[in-house]
């Protein structure tokens, strides 16, 4: 386990930030940690890299504790906070060399090119970060937090600012990094689109406290949350398929079908063609992993 | 013999003058500049001045106190001087001054400022009941510049200007 | 390199190379211009005022010296933890003691460019030479603890304030009531509270050596008494910079 923390608990001023926060991520996996503002997930990184001190509860990152080796995380951790940090003085250039060396690397100037190709950025840009967009200062952060070529990267909104070609190529990256190369992604974002098509595993926090956690599906079913698509259908389905797809609504060449609890998605759609179901296009249409988050974060918040 | 003695006075008192000197209770002081002086001196240089206190009376006198004092005189900036850093040498002090007896003293002065001056000794003595003065030495300090505008100018202007010119240009650079 | 070299240069580079800091320093060479083209201007200055003018560059090369770095030292914890750009940092496997030190070198790096941009200032306003490489030299001996501890204390107030805004206020204050005792007249400097501040106070202790040094024509070795407060002052202020820095949280 590249992070297993249990238990965890902090207050600050006397009032209890973190409850009980319990999240694991894996190699090779990426974890989404989910929570609406406030719920605790900056201060859960905090601790999880040695940066606060907990109150109670354990934290291990890399097999160590970071109250006592903070360094070591570091040293394998890449970190892309939601606040960029960047100096507007310096070019993308001199900014990822100046943080290679603080990690101990030295990269020659073929190899910083290809670490600002990686996310999409100009190597031949020279101009200052100032002149930055949000979506290109967010592809340097993202450059900086893969310098250390570290075994986990914990990144928060990194697709923040980005156009969806641009959200599509840092999906790519991540889900190369995670499948190719063991790296664990521990991923804090409201985008539930993001959530959807990368993470293995999901933490929702609430209050400081870890409201639901596993694999996205499970955590449906488990909630017995009804996953709503719409299909696009050419002609009129072939026959009603029981237990799989109930349908909710219909407009011309779409329908709106609930898949019944306990079915899983992909398990759905190969019954429907089947079937003879004549589907072009499958869209979620609500439900799903929207309405668990809401469901579980108005229910912590009753 | 009353004319006699007024024109014996007259003629004391002008060779007094002659000489810088001023008669009170007994005591006289004179003050001249040392001929070694330069004779158009300007800020930095260094004069001199001698003085005598001379007991001319009969009796002895006591508890002497003489200081040096400076006069600006320059029209509209008449002002006495504060002597601390033209004159270490103040004051002097006698105990008693026998008849006849006189107490020379040289007062050295180094010029800061320039302008028009006069320079006087003063003295007082316990039996006196006013102030015993010499007379006046008057002398001009020329002007000295002590911050060069040659070497004041270009820095002033060229170091700013510099540091202007590097922003420009980190600003062409990157843009 | 060594990344405490590295981050020095880079905290030293940021008052060459950015926009911000070339204004800083533009501003303060102007300041120095304007005070030297005053004393041009001025035909009535006696030769006295010759080692008053050249003290007074000095104190004033040490007044904006210890400026400029209470501003960066502001800048250098709060400013980086409002702009972001601290926690980047610290998630390196840069010990914090080492950040510290880091910044550290980019205070002494920018107080070496403000010094040598001061250099021609002094030799143009020091004509008559009196005592005027003495007065290099006491400034780049004794202003330098100065200037640094002033850059501590901002550093180390930054760690334990919210904001900026605080830390340069409160800075600002402290400099203040430092330079407090220049501004009243001689004989309050010489009551008894007067007195003791003085004997604490590093400016007072800095423009006293100055003092006693340029006008008064003394050794640098009889000093040792200034120096002394001077030093201490600044291991006082490196200390509290360097356990607030430690205790500081993201």
């Amino acid at each position: 386990m590249l992070i297993d923390i249990q238990s965890l608990r902090l207050q600050i001023d006397g009032t209890p930030v973190l409850r009980d926060v319990n999240l694991s991520v894996d190699k090779g996996e990426i974890y989404g940690l989910l929570g609406p503002n406030g719920a605790g997930k900056s201060t859960t990184i905090a601790v999880a890299l040695g940066l606060r001190q907990s109150d109670a509860g354990s934290v291990r990152v890399l097999g160590v504790d970071p109250r006592v080796d903070s360094e070591a995380v570091h040293a394998q951790t890449g970190v892309l906070p939601e606040q960029g940090g960047f100096y507007d003085w310096m070019t993308a250039r001199d900014y990822l060399d100046f943080f290679a060396r603080l990690y101990g690397k030295e990269y020659d100037a073929a190899a910083l090119s290809v670490r600002l190709e990686q996310v999409g950025l100009d190597p031949a840009l020279t101009r200052a970060i100032g002149a930055y967009s949000r979506g290109m200062k967010q592809r340097l952060g993202l450059a900086r937090a893969l310098l250390p070529e570290p075994r986990l990267l914990i990144l928060d909104e990194p697709t923040n600012g980005l156009d969806p070609r641009g959200r599509r190529e840092i999906h790519d990256l991540l889900i190369d990094l995670s499948a190719n190369r063991n790296v664990g992604i521990l991923l804090c974002t409201h985008l539930l689109d993001d959530v959807d098509r990368l993470c293995h595993r999901i933490g929702i926090l609430v209050e400081g406290q870890t409201v639901a956690q596993g694999a996205i599906a499970e955590l449906l079913r488990a909630g017995n949350q009804p996953s709503r698509f719409r299909l696009r259908l050419t002609g009129p389905p072939s026959a009603e398929v029981p237990g799989v797809v109930r349908v909710v609504a219909q407009e011309g060449e779409w329908w709106v079908v609930d898949i019944e609890p306990g079915v899983l998605p992909d398990a759905a759609w190969r019954q429907l063609l089947f079937s003879g179901w004549p589907v072009t296009e499958i869209h979620r249409a609500g439900g799903g992993l929207e309405d668990l988050y809401l469901t579980l974060s108005e229910r912590r918040a009753a | 013999m009353n004319m006699l003695r007024v024109v014996l006075i007259v003629l004391a008192c002008a060779g007094s003058a002659a000489a810088g000197t001023a008669q009170a209770g007994g005591l006289s002081v004179s003050l001249a500049p040392l001929a070694s002086n330069p004779s158009s001196p300007q800020m930095g240089d260094r004069l001199a001045f001698h003085s005598v206190i001379r007991n001319d009376g009969a009796a002895p006198v006591t508890g002497i106190i003489a200081w040096i004092s400076l006069v600006q005189v320059d029209p509209g900036r008449e002002q006495p001087v504060d002597l601390e850093d033209w004159n270490a040498h103040k004051a002097v002090t006698v105990g008693n001054l026998a008849p006849g007896q006189a107490i020379v003293t040289d007062w050295p002065m180094r010029l800061i400022q320039s302008g028009h001056y006069r320079v006087v000794i003063s003295a007082v003595n316990r039996e006196a009941g006013g102030l015993i003065a010499s007379p006046f030495v008057e002398f001009a300090v020329r002007r000295k510049p002590v911050v060069e505008s040659q070497r004041v100018l270009p820095v002033a202007f060229g170091i700013p200007l510099a540091i202007a010119g590097l922003i420009l240009w980190r600003r062409w650079r990157s843009s | 390199m060594n990344s405490m070299i590295l981050l020095a240069r880079k905290e030293g580079g940021e008052l060459l190379m950015s926009g911000r800091g070339l204004g800083w320093l533009l501003a303060l060479s102007a300041i120095l211009s304007v005070f030297g083209l005053l004393l041009v201007s001025n035909t009535e200055l006696s030769l006295l005022d010759n080692a008053q003018v050249v003290y007074d560059m000095a104190g004033l090369v040490t007044a904006l010296g210890a400026l400029l770095a209470v501003v960066m030292g502001a800048d250098a914890v709060a400013g980086e933890r409002e702009r972001g750009t601290l926690v980047p940092l610290m998630l390196t496997p840069m010990p914090r003691n080492r950040i510290l030190l880091g910044k550290v070198g980019g205070q002494l790096i920018a107080w070496s460019v403000m010094y040598l941009l001061a250099l021609p200032y002094l030799w143009a306003v020091g004509s008559t030479g009196q005592n005027l490489a003495d007065a290099m030299l006491v400034v780049a001996l004794l202003g330098t603890p100065v200037v640094l501890a002033f850059g501590f204390l901002a550093m180390g107030l930054g760690a334990r304030f919210a904001g900026v805004r605080g830390t340069l206020l409160t800075s600002l204050i402290v400099l203040l009531l430092s330079a407090s005792p220049l501004l009243l007249g001689p004989s309050l400097r010489q009551s008894v509270i007067g007195k003791v501040f003085d004997a604490v106070n590093p400016f007072s202790g800095a423009m006293n050596a100055y003092d006693a040094v340029i006008i008064d024509s003394q050794a640098l070795s009889a000093q040792a008494l200034h120096i002394g407060a001077i030093l201490a002052w600044l291991g006082l202020m490196l200390w509290f910079a360097s356990s607030s820095f430690r205790r500081a949280a993201q």
